[in-house]
């Protein structure tokens, strides 16, 4: 690759390396709902009381 | 390599190339909405076939992106290079895919036009959690329409290398972009942590490959070759060269291949005029330096493609001092030809 290339190749590289983490990251932090946690369900017998 | 225009030079590692995506993308959706009609079985069709249409274009897309730093980093990976192109276009036709089932099952059943629909029924920009990210998903299609749509080396010639180039780097684009509609979109209502899981890998695998070959690139065009007043610089030593291989130095930043053959040394830029591959990392083969990636061929003495073709590179004038090359740091008009350097002692291989 010539060398203005490559060095745009890099910027664009370290622009993405700290923008697209940080996007994920808080993308997922203020999500509606998380992964794996499922809603508490009152037991049936519990509710009747 | 060719001299007249031709849709696609098919030959046999293309042939199979193709075949082994197609294989691929068929096995992946097969398995995908197989699996999805087992675990969600009250999904419709239409929903798993643009999820799997979707996911398919987008882990895709990672290997596409991941086989650039890999080649970098190990040759071995060179032969994915090759047909690069035509993964892009099947990435583009699978999003594409994914994008046209999405408008008709969620933005053609009302009154308005489902492009408009699709452009303004959110406009939540200010709530990252409902944030409109299928126009995300667009603007990243629209980039990987224009990347299919001048992939041919009818637009390579007709762009130039560097601006061609230049507009293929739009893909870095299209995967922020893909990451954002990902992320605020599907993420945003999945309950299972695999597919967070998975996204934050891929992320992570193309980011750090990338970050490793540059920083290999980098020692590159760091190392400060000695100069003398002559104009020559110490570019590496004979010995060190492999035969009918080339050594690659960095001079005023810009990279020379420096080849050995038949008791012979010539240096010549190591940006082929194809796709700007790296020439050094070539062979000669018949008496030609031959690019690792589409197989382009230079003579190594003239930096000029053998007849019919017409591609020329940059040749840099060199000798030998004392079992090192040395080359001038001022490039010749592409095609000069540069007598080459004779190997002292190896007129007997010659």
């Amino acid at each position: 690759m010539i060398q203005p290339l490559r060095k745009t190749h890099r910027a664009i590289f370290l622009v993405l390396a700290i923008l697209l983490p940080a996007l994920f990251l808080s993308g997922i932090a203020f999500r509606h709902s998380w992964p794996g946690i499922k809603p508490k369900q009152v037991p049936a017998a519990r509710a009747r009381r | 390599m060719s001299h007249q225009y031709q849709a696609i030079g098919w030959n046999r590692q293309k042939r199979f190339y193709d075949w082994t995506v197609i294989a691929g993308v068929f096995i992946y959706v097969g398995l995908f909405v197989g699996l999805s009609a087992f675990l969600f079985p009250y999904a419709t069709a239409e929903t798993m076939i643009i999820r799997a249409a979707g996911s398919a274009a987008f882990l895709l897309l990672h290997v596409v992106l991941c086989i650039g730093p890999l080649c970098r980093l190990d040759s071995r990976f060179l032969p994915l290079l090759y047909n690069r192109r035509h993964l892009g276009v099947v990435t583009f036709l699978l999003g594409a895919f994914h994008g046209v089932f999405g408008i008709i099952q969620f933005h053609s059943l009302g009154d308005t036009d489902p492009l408009v629909s699709l452009l303004t029924s959110n406009q939540n920009f200010q709530s990252l959690p409902d944030f409109p990210f299928q126009q995300l998903g667009f603007l990243a299609l629209l980039i990987l329409f224009l990347m299919a749509a001048t992939s041919h080396d009818f637009w390579l010639r007709n762009l130039t290398p560097p601006v061609w180039k230049s507009l293929h780097m739009l893909v870095y684009v299209a995967y922020a972009l893909l990451i954002g509609h990902v992320t605020l979109g599907v993420l945003q209502s999945e309950t299972s942590p695999v597919l967070v899981i998975a996204t934050a890998l891929g992320l992570a695998t193309v980011l750090g490959l990338h970050v490793a070959a540059a920083r290999q690139e980098r020692k590159v065009d760091t190392t400060k070759p000695t100069t003398v007043p002559s104009g020559f610089v110490d570019a590496c030593a004979v010995a060190n060269i492999p035969e009918k291989c080339a050594a690659v130095c960095s001079v005023n930043g810009e990279r020379v291949a420096v080849f050995k053959y038949d008791g012979k040394i010539s240096a010549i830029s190591n940006v082929c005029r194809h796709q700007n591959g790296p020439l050094g990392e070539g062979k000669i083969i018949d008496g030609c330096v031959t690019c690792p990636w589409h197989g382009y061929q230079y003579l190594p003495d003239t930096g000029a493609s053998p007849p019919p073709f017409t591609e020329k590179v940059s040749t840099f004038q060199t000798k030998i001092v004392n079992g090192r090359v040395w080359i001038h740091q001022k490039p010749n008009p592409p095609g000069t030809r540069i007598e080459p350097s004779q190997i002292p002692g190896s007129e007997v291989h010659a």
